[in-house]
């Protein structure tokens, strides 16, 4: 029972899979539908689906997959055209497919009916034809299409047959399966006398009269896997009573070359693509649990924190052998957190291919045509993160199409192809992955944004601020530029969500116009990985807190005249206004004030600031531990991290931070109109 | 030791169901996911039985019916086909002639375990 059961586990994630892969070659054969690797590659995935359903007794699955088989079978031996509607079709059968696969027993599959019903009627016509019993599909084929005769099948067969497993019964055997075997003839000329005998040898020829409506390739594929021990000729129409075996030519010598040939007209082209298969050197996946890995990154963690730990006490025993010791155990504990972090990463690919759906029906919604361009699909990022990147860039991606890319009319006006394009990109850059939506339309205009934005009153009519300043607006919440909120964009989730979601990612988001393609590009950054960074760490009083090493730019001692003033928010760092936050201030740690104090400058998503801490502790490996749920409301930290000595340290959320000035930044230019306090100093 | 039998299928929730049956009646099981696989897995080790999907990407049933056929070791060991009822399967019937049996999905897994017992014995 419980074999069943994890069985059927897989047949659903099997499933899952084979369904986005229909989905994505559905999309794929609207504009390289003649294919026929595509084609087969489509019959397959819902072929192999009905098969395995079958197994489970899922009949409400096999059944409708059955219909939509047999069109895709049509389709594939080009008797039927796949036409927009019959995509159409055939991507909400998918749909369908995905709901009925979920349901265990054909009796709950009731409430899907009504659905797959409408369906059904909507294949009827591309499947009619080929009728509804595998008689009338049989001859549709041009194959059947002729009429029974007879024919007489000459096989000569090579001494060495019999070694090689290829057992002449089997192969008469099958001839059954074409037609009637009206006759076998047994010609034993080459038999030898019974003391030379050698059983292993084959010294039988036959002459089989073969009743059948299968043509001459059908009968001579059956010899295909022997082609070069089996010899056949085939001889339609030939009447039995004429037959006289003695007078029947026996060629004398079966090995001709010729002669190979001319009995297996397709091995040759066979054993060629064979050869391309076994050249295409496959990568081999094998499949985990999710949950397995994520315990052995847990366990490298440990593994990691054990590691510091180790080195520490080496450290403070000042005995060479064991530093050194110490020191090659980081070396290997280091390249085990690597290549098991590389172990959950995966190609983005995957993850834009579902948006060919996404740009397709909104596209078709708003009566527009857009092309969505995929590149750097091979670009790699951490699981999670790409588990949890779908929704934002959803809306990014809709947002593209309905407020970027404008109506086909409008776009000829512009001297613009009608075809809009979508474009989404990655890359790697310095630690972090990049993720680009760009789109071809008309691009923002600073000045309706400004306007929303007054008429919102997120800003006040004075202020004075940068373009940059004013594309961020987008994502304060409650925006929205355009009058008519259609039912794509306008789901009542702004772009502040997209931001919120994304920089719960520890990345930012930021907006570039004119973007790459001319229209908007939103420009998405992203950490490689969830579980651990490279930290530096500082001591504030007695905590110790962690800064994402990607995020440090330098440390600077803050000099004694800079301390004077407890109530300056800035500095003068090489003629930059950099803001401070007073981390002691901030957190409302107690202990003496020290005497020397050190600044990090962090920088996130173009703006910078200086962190104040009393001591620079240096870089180390952290393993981010979340902040358990009590926690979850504190601002400016992001999760914990157990050190060396088994101390906590609290990882500083530098997003969050900087954002808190920002905003009292913000809110000093709105509310003072003028520029008396610095503004952040972009980099 | 149990006898060994390789099943190749794309479908990793039949070659599942095979899988389990055939270990449960104390044979050992290799799989393999398509033809391709199932040749880069054959190193030249005792195989008992062979079961087989027909229709697979990379390397489809027959050709790999074909290619192991080519190799000495392979040449007597009995291969079960697995086919659905489907037009194009049962074409194809009639081109694998090296074949011990078919099977056609959806079959249970008892019926196969006497097939399977019928070829290699128990």
């Amino acid at each position: 029972m419980t074999t069943m059961a994890t069985a059927l586990q897989t047949f659903l994630d099997e499933s899952r899979e084979l369904l986005s892969d229909m989905e994505l070659l559905l999309l794929a054969m609207e504009s390289r539908s003649g294919e026929p690797e595509l084609q087969n590659a489509l019959f397959r995935c819902v072929h192999t689906i009905k098969g395995s359903a079958g197994m489970f007794g899922l009949d409400h699955v096999v059944d409708f997959t059955h219909v939509v088989e047999n069109v895709l079978d049509r389709l594939r031996a080009g008797e039927i055209a796949l036409s927009r509607d019959l995509a159409n079709l055939l991507l909400r059968c998918r749909d369908h497919i995905s709901l009925l696969v979920e349901v265990p027993e054909p009796s709950e599959a009731a409430a899907l009916q009504p659905g797959g019903v409408v369906l059904l009627a909507g294949l009827e016509p591309f499947h009619s034809c080929a009728g509804s019993s595998h008689a009338q599909t049989d001859s549709t084929e041009p194959v059947a299409a002729e009429a029974s005769r007879k024919c007489r099948i000459d096989i000569r067969i090579h001494a060495d047959a019999l070694r090689h497993g290829m057992d002449p019964l089997g192969f008469i055997r099958f001839l059954g399966t074409l037609g009637d075997v009206a006759a076998v003839r047994t010609l034993e000329e080459k038999l030898p006398v019974l003391g030379d005998m050698d059983p292993e040898t084959c010294y039988l020829d036959f002459e089989i009269d073969l009743v059948t409506s299968a043509d001459r390739i059908a009968i001579e594929n059956i010899f295909e896997l022997a082609s070069d021990l089996y010899q056949i000729e085939v001889q339609d129409q030939c009447p039995v009573t004429e037959v006289d075996p003695v007078a029947a030519p026996l060629p004398a010598q079966p090995d001709t070359d010729e002669s190979v040939e001319s009995a297996a007209p397709g091995a040759e082209e066979q054993a060629d693509t064979s050869q391309q298969n076994r050249r295409r050197k496959q990568v081999q996946h094998f499949r985990i649990q999710a949950d397995k890995l994520d315990n052995l990154i847990n366990l490298v963690g440990e593994l990691v924190i054990s590691s510091a730990a180790v080195s520490l006490g080496a450290e403070q025993s000042g005995d060479t052998p064991a530093r050194e010791s110490a020191a090659n155990l980081n070396l290997l504990v280091e390249a085990i957190r690597d290549s098991s972090l590389d172990l959950r990463m995966v190609p983005i690919g995957e993850t834009f291919q579902r948006f060919q759906r996404v740009v397709r029906d909104v596209a078709s919604e708003l009566g527009k045509d857009i092309e969505l361009v995929v590149t750097g699909a091979d670009t790699e990022l951490d699981k999670t993160v790409v588990e949890k990147i779908g929704d934002p860039l959803t809306h990014l991606v809709r947002n593209a199409c309905d407020h970027g890319v404008e109506a086909p009319a409008a776009r000829s006006q512009k001297g613009k192809p009608t075809r809009g394009r979508v474009h989404l990109n990655a890359y790697h850059e310095s630690g972090s992955i990049i993720i680009e939506v760009s789109d071809d339309g008309g691009g923002l205009s600073r000045e309706r944004i400004l306007a929303k934005a007054m008429e919102r009153e997120l800003v006040r009519p004075d202020a004075v601020l940068t373009d940059q300043d004013v594309f961020n607006l987008i994502f304060e919440p409650g925006f929205s530029t355009v009058e008519q909120v259609t039912n794509l964009s306008g789901r009542g989730v702004g772009m502040d969500v997209v931001r919120r979601n994304i920089e719960s990612l520890r990345g930012t988001v930021e907006l570039v116009s004119p973007g790459v393609l001319g229209g908007t590009t939103f420009r998405i950054r992203l950490p490689l990985t969830l579980a651990i960074i490279d930290g530096f760490m500082a001591r504030v009083g007695d905590a110790t807190y962690v800064v994402p090493l990607e995020m440090v730019v330098e440390c600077t001692e803050l000099s004694a005249e800079q301390q004077l003033g407890a109530e300056q928010h800035y500095i003068n760092l090489r003629q930059e206004v950099l803001p401070l936050i007073r981390l002691r201030a901030h957190f409302k740690l107690s202990g003496e004030l020290r005497k020397r104090q050190n600044i990090i400058v962090v920088r996130h998503g173009g703006q910078k600031a200086g962190l104040i801490v009393d001591e620079l502790l240096g870089e180390n490996q952290t393993v981010i531990k979340p902040l358990g749920g009590i926690f979850s409301n504190l601002r400016g930290l992001s999760g914990s991290t157990i050190l060396g000595n088994g101390q906590v340290a609290l990882i500083l959320d530098v997003p969050t931070l900087i954002q808190q000035v920002a905003r009292q930044e913000d809110a000093a230019n709105r509310g003072f109109q003028s520029h008396a306090r610095p503004r952040l100093s972009a980099s | 030791m149990g006898k060994s039998i390789l099943i190749v299928d794309d479908s990793a929730s039949i070659r599942q169901v095979v899988s389990l049956t055939l270990k449960s009646a104390g044979f050992d099981v290799i799989e393999a996911c398509d033809g391709q696989d199932a040749l880069n897995k054959l190193t030249g080790q005792r195989v008992h039985l062979m079961i087989s999907d027909v229709n697979m990407p990379n390397m489809d049933g027959l050709t790999f019916l074909r290619e192991v056929k080519a190799r000495a070791e392979y040449k007597f060991t009995p291969v079960i086909m697995l086919t659905t009822e489907s037009a194009e399967d049962k074409k194809m019937q009639g081109q694998a002639g090296g074949a011990k049996a078919w099977m056609v999905k959806p079959f249970q897994p008892e019926q196969m375990l006497v097939a399977v017992n019928k070829l290699v014995g128990p």
